[in-house]
């Protein structure tokens, strides 16, 4: 600024004019603040379980999360849904000393929780609770993890919601579209794609949990992660003592099954009387974080599909105003192929012009490399959020045993930083060409065919998914 | 219960009072408050553990001040907040904002015609609505698409997004800490001057959101159901997304005066949290949002819900598994009852502890999920606590509504324990610790309190107010308020079943 100028500004605001504002492409930003990721300290109990403690004192609050190796794709072909009903009893069904419905009140008593739950590639037990009774909720989580009691009545009680749920599976149709799109990617013969069904949970067996339990659940094949107010070294301490006596020992579990399916080009349609929108969905397998493609694969479909600024939010929503929810997202998984899916709704009429809006989009991205701006705007997106990778110890906790269970380098991210600022424009095409063929895509639609505009057909040969539930077979109906 | 056990009972109440007062303390130092002239009011909360900042920016307008006839225009606004303003998201405004007017001019033409109703010429209608279409075209094809967004995005901010309840319209998202003047920047900006671009296709989308959310949901349609009926005359009766033919029918002309009746400073509070310097932010403030001028604050009544003089039934068609809502009228949130209703609603389905799950849930098994809720659909006028079920496979919502009448009829009649109670607030206290490590959440919530209860303490000091319910209390509201004659009952049957279940009313 020249002194004129300054002579100026001062007397503009001293005659109380109203300043005059930058644009946004005027501002200048100071550099970010150095982000302190912290070191949780890591060690291995006595017993074998792997250990990793984040100091946080900022509340007065303890929070843990246990992840064993295990997953809904060990289930066995017929008693599918075990895992999730073992971990669900894990918790409800109490422990050798206490019913769960004790458990339930002497937790709650002082405002403390510890929960079990089954993924597909990992199981978990977490805790949390409050500072000034940490040692009551460590010794539930630690009797949930080592002695649960799998009581009768509360399998029972798991079984028969999870058949109302069987029953109410078809009532959401965006969660038809995503349970079909990934029984077709899959296939429907293994445990990536398969559904549960009312005769699986007839088959399924307190001994079944016991057994499941017993093969999964012991300390080499556990790491746990403990965060919040207090010291490592009587944490540390208090773990040692508190599992001491824990000590089972059991084969290695072997990998998850390997994805044996191929693609499964075509357009399946599900029908459904009792909706104004087709909620759609299109997809084809993709891959694993470790390809080396993966950075430029997660660049390119933010372009595609990610945020509001995206291709498919633009022209579908934006220009067309043909959708509320239209996105996409390269769904690569830790260890084993994940999804690709562009997802969206549209109402009835403008199913085939939406779909086939999408997949013109995709095709786009194949055939001409992106705008430079695009390139920068998503590189930017990605580099400039990183912080928040970092904003708070749970997640850096997190995120280091994530990495440690799959067995992911600690500095992944980091890297994956450098090789997302290295994408080209010529990396973005290459990898849309490599790895999304618009003539595999498989296309979901569920939504109600009598009010479409253009027939499905437009889009490819259509298939239709038969929704119908299998009821349970009468000899496997329980004997009350 | 000998003197002991008194001890024992007492104690964990008298710590949970004193380190409540202990927490609202050393809390107090992390914020300040400052109010600019023109009526913003700003709340920043200091957190520097990692650098980086969340904002909130809270409008005390929902669709509780929808004009009649142009329901779900408060939403509407909402997503024309993401459009720009004269400087961003348009290639060349002066002839932008001619060719939007010009959009205008061809709408009143086609509005003129379309008001002759049985004398309206159908041809000369498709020929306006042609030229409508072209005159849309002209005025998009000024826009620079989105730009407001990218701007945001490509700086790092995260989870942008907003949201419109009956009560509220929130803003909010997230920058790395050096990015704060880009905030306050684009923040006023687009209050200070929204341009409305693209509002017909922005109707279209926000038509698909209804249809979403609302027409190809099950429990979407009978909550929609439920408001319309419990409510007369009060404008809870309307969902915030609005009903389809309003929708197509508003115009730009009424999102422009809807915000300028509703978007004023001193209806708007803003809440900045995480690594930020209050008087830093004080100075920005200042300078942005210092160019929103004073306007005077609407009306805040609305058409008094008249006393429901019975039982009222929505019955919705529907194939999916069944669905059942009672709910009854209860005050808004100033009433003084609203801390054992609170209360009330806790003891009944909080946990796994909760009456409702013990009873449906896990004992007699009858419901897959049941709860319940102490205030629907807002709070800012009088509201509905009500309960919701969704039978197990096998049992009938009838089954399931005369269990739920005798649960309250058991807490109408019989006094809640104190370990029940005690358990409540013991939980309540640690909702509240557990809130206060997380940067959006809070800013979110300081506003929240400050526009609805004058001081965003009552944050902390309504556990005061918890921990002084007794059971006594527990039970007056219930008999107060749970009363069939106020309640509306509202439940999805399928088709071909439906005489039965009329025959059963």
């Amino acid at each position: 600024m020249t002194r004129r100028a300054a002579f100026l500004a001062v007397l503009l605001a001293a005659a109380g004019l109203a300043q005059t504002v930058p644009s946004y492409t005027q501002l200048v930003y100071p550099p970010l603040k150095q982000v302190k990721i912290p070191e949780p300290a890591t060690f291995t109990l006595k017993n074998g379980m792997r250990v990793f403690l984040l100091e946080d004192h900022e509340l007065p609050v303890i929070n843990g999360l246990a992840l064993i190796r295990t997953g809904n794709l060990f289930d066995p072909p017929d008693k599918r849904g075990l895992s999730s009903v073992m971990a669900d009893v894990l918790r409800s069904g109490g422990t050798h000393a206490k019913t769960g419905d004790q458990i339930d009140e002497e937790l709650e008593n002082i405002a403390a929780s510890v929960e079990s739950s089954m993924g597909e590639t990992s199981a978990s037990i977490s805790f949390s609770g409050l500072k000034e009774s940490a040692g009551t909720v460590l010794g539930i989580f630690k009797s949930v993890m080592t002695e649960p009691e799998f009581r009768q009545e509360k399998i029972d009680l798991t079984i028969s919601q999870a058949h109302s749920g069987i029953d109410r599976r078809n009532d959401d149709p965006q969660g038809i579209a995503e349970r079909e799109i990934a029984s077709i990617l899959y296939g429907r013969d293994n445990s990536y794609g398969w559904n549960i069904e009312h005769a699986d949970l007839a088959r399924i067996h307190r001994q079944d949990l016991q057994e499941f339990y017993h093969r999964y659940y012991f300390p080499e094949n556990i790491m746990l992660a403990v965060y919040g107010d207090f010291s490592t070294s009587d944490m540390r301490e208090q773990l040692e003592k508190l599992f001491a006596d824990w000590h089972p020992q059991q084969p290695p579990v072997p990998p998850f099954p390997p994805v044996t399916a191929k693609p499964a080009p075509g357009v399946f349609l599900a029908e459904k009387s009792d909706v104004t929108q087709t909620f759609f969905s299109l997809g084809l397998l993709s891959g694993t974080l470790r390809d080396p493609d993966y950075p430029a694969l997660e660049v390119a479909v933010h372009i595609l599909g990610s945020g509001f600024t995206s291709r498919l939010m633009s022209q579908i929503r934006t220009k067309m105003g043909l959708a509320y929810s239209i996105g996409a997202g390269w769904g690569a998984a830790y260890d084993h192929p994940g999804t690709f899916r562009i997802v969206g709704s549209t109402k009835s009429p403008s199913t085939a012009d939406a779909i086939l809006a999408a997949r013109s989009e995709l095709e786009k991205m194949r055939t001409a490399e992106v705008s430079e701006q695009e390139l920068k705007t998503a590189k930017d997106a990605v580099l400039n959020g990183f912080v928040f990778y970092f904003d708070s110890p749970a997640k850096t906790l997190a995120r280091v045993l994530r990495y440690q269970y799959f067995g992911y380098p600690n500095d992944f991210l980091l890297e994956y930083q450098k090789k997302v600022a290295a994408v080209t424009r010529a990396d973005v095409l290459r990898v849309m060409q490599k790895h999304i063929d618009p003539a595999n895509l498989s296309i979901v639609a569920v939504g109600n065919p009598k009010d479409f505009g253009k027939p499905l057909s437009e889009i490819g040969k259509v298939e239709k998914i038969d929704l119908s539930i299998p009821p349970m077979p009468a000899a496997a109906m329980p004997v009350k | 219960m000998n003197f002991r056990a008194l001890i024992f009972i007492l104690m964990p109440s008298l710590l949970a009072a004193q380190s409540v007062a202990e927490l609202q303390k050393s809390f107090e130092k992390k914020v300040t408050e400052f109010t600019l002239a023109n009526g913003l009011h700003f709340i920043v909360i200091e957190r520097h553990d990692a650098p980086v900042v969340s904002f909130h920016t809270y409008v005390n307008v929902g669709s509780v001040d929808d004009p009649g006839g142009e329901t779900g225009l408060a939403h509407m606004f909402e997503h024309m907040a993401f459009k720009g303003t004269p400087s961003i998201g348009t290639r060349n405004w002066p002839e932008e904002k001619a060719a939007m007017d010009a959009v205008e001019k061809v709408y009143d033409r086609l509005d003129a015609e379309r008001n002759k109703g049985p004398h309206a010429d159908p041809k000369k209608m498709a020929a306006i609505a042609n030229e409508l279409a072209a005159a849309m075209e002209k005025a998009d094809s000024y826009v620079e698409p989105n730009e407001y967004d990218r701007v945001v995005e490509s700086n790092g901010g995260q989870d942008m997004n907003a949201s419109t309840a009956e009560d509220s319209t929130n803003y909010f998202y997230s920058f790395p800490s050096n990015r704060i003047e880009l905030w306050f920047l684009l923040e006023s900006s687009r209050f200070l001057n929204p341009v409305f671009r693209e509002f017909y296709k922005e109707r279209d989308v926000v038509r698909e959101e209804r249809r979403m959310r609302v027409e190809s949901s099950s429990q979407g349609k009978l909550i929609e159901a439920l408001a319309a009926t419990a409510y007369a005359a009060h404008p809870y009766r309307n969902m915030p997304g609005g009903w389809a033919s309003d929708i197509d029918h508003f115009r730009r002309p009424d999102a422009e005066k809807f915000y300028r009746q509703y978007y004023v400073p001193a209806n708007i509070t803003l809440g900045i949290a995480g690594d930020v310097n209050p008087v830093e932010a004080r100075r920005l403030a200042e300078k942005y949002f210092g160019r929103l001028t004073t306007r005077p604050l609407p009306s805040q009544y609305r058409t008094v819900e008249p006393v429901q003089e019975g039982e009222k039934i929505a019955a919705v068609s529907s194939p999916a598994q069944p669905f059942v809502i009672i709910a009854y009228k209860r005050p808004d949130r100033h009433s003084p009852d609203d801390a054992a209703l609170a209360v009330l609603d806790a003891v009944l389905s909080d946990g796994r502890t909760g009456i409702i799950y013990k009873d449906m849930v896990r004992d007699k098994q009858i419901a897959l999920g049941a709860g319940s809720d102490a205030e629907f659909p807002g709070g800012k006028y009088p509201s509905l606590f009500l309960f919701y079920v969704a039978p197990s496979s096998g049992h009938t919502s009838e089954e399931n509504e005369k269990e739920l009448d005798r649960i309250i009829q058991q807490v109408k009649t019989t006094k809640v324990d104190e370990e029940t109670l005690q358990r409540v607030k013991t939980k309540l206290r640690a909702g509240l610790i557990r809130k206060l490590d997380n940067n959006a959440g809070l800013a979110s919530e300081l506003c929240s309190y400050y526009v609805n209860y004058g001081d965003w303490r009552k944050l902390f000091t309504e556990l005061d107010e918890y921990n002084k319910i007794t059971a006594d209390d527990v039970q007056r509201v219930a008999n107060t308020y749970l009363v069939k004659e106020h309640r509306t009952v509202a439940y999805t049957y399928v088709p071909d079943a439906g005489l039965d279940k009329e025959g059963a009313k």
